[in-house]
């Protein structure tokens, strides 16, 4: 699949670094013109992915040195646009609490689609998109 | 934060996420002399899940104790956020601060 744009950062999992990298993904967003409330939406599922890997990846997890979280934004020429969160911790499944978890559902409300992958550490992977999303840029 | 006999306004601005949780916590911190609430987040730019979930957490306690909270917002990400999450019946959302007052007002704070 031809690529024409991506983006790949890569820090701590700390939380003073989400808004950092969501800044950097809305800016790759506006430099590929995708409209004001798509980089919004895209910029806020991304940044509850991120806030998840900050909370929850490493909290059970003290033999993983490198408590590190990578993004990888990637818009192909059919108009997708994907964005992964993978870090090297464990993903937890556990029932939703009263009054929390509502990043994961945010994330479906906004993603066409998400895939989460957790054989090696936990990869979010989440798509945007498609034709609408051509027509907006 | 300005706090008056009647309503107390609570104002939070920038980007409310995770980085802040401490501070958005402390600031939605309850008062034992409520009897209305204001929290105007006219300048909030942003606001994350975390965000929400101190929100909602003030938001229920206060409604326990029969004190009115109401929410001045005017970011579109703000409201969207808060739709997707299914929290839209949670809050009770105004765009100017003069309707969040009246609100108020007929909810018995004056």
């Amino acid at each position: 699949m031809k690529r024409v744009s991506e983006l790949r950062l890569y820090c701590p999992a700390q939380s003073q670094y989400v808004a950092p990298i969501r800044h950097a993904l809305a800016a790759f967003l506006e430099a590929l013109h995708l409209d004001r409330s798509m980089r919004d939406d895209v910029t806020t599922a991304a940044g509850e992915a991120l806030a998840n890997v900050v909370e929850h990846a490493y909290a059970n997890s003290s033999r993983i040195a490198a408590r590190d979280v990578q993004l990888l934004a990637r818009l192909d020429l059919g108009g997708k646009l994907s964005v992964d969160v993978w870090d090297r911790g464990e993903f937890i499944r556990r029932k939703p609490l009263p009054g929390r978890g509502f990043g994961l559902r945010i994330i479906r409300a906004i993603a066409q689609q998400l895939r989460i992958d957790t054989k090696r550490g936990t990869c979010v992977s989440m798509t945007f998109g498609g034709p609408a999303l051509l027509k907006k840029r | 934060m300005n706090q008056s006999d009647s309503i107390r306004t609570i104002r939070l601005s920038g980007e409310l996420e995770i980085g802040r949780k401490d501070e958005i916590r402390e600031a939605l911190r309850r008062s034992a002399s409520d009897r209305a609430v204001l929290v105007d987040l006219s300048d909030v730019t942003y606001a994350d899940s975390v965000a929400l979930t101190e929100l909602l957490r003030f938001c229920v306690s206060s409604s326990r104790d029969a004190i009115p909270v109401a929410l001045v917002v005017r970011t579109p990400q703000f409201a969207r956020i808060v739709q997707y999450a299914g929290l839209a019946a949670a809050f009770k959302n105004f765009d100017d601060r003069d309707a969040a007052l009246a609100y108020l007002a007929q909810s018995g704070a004056e």
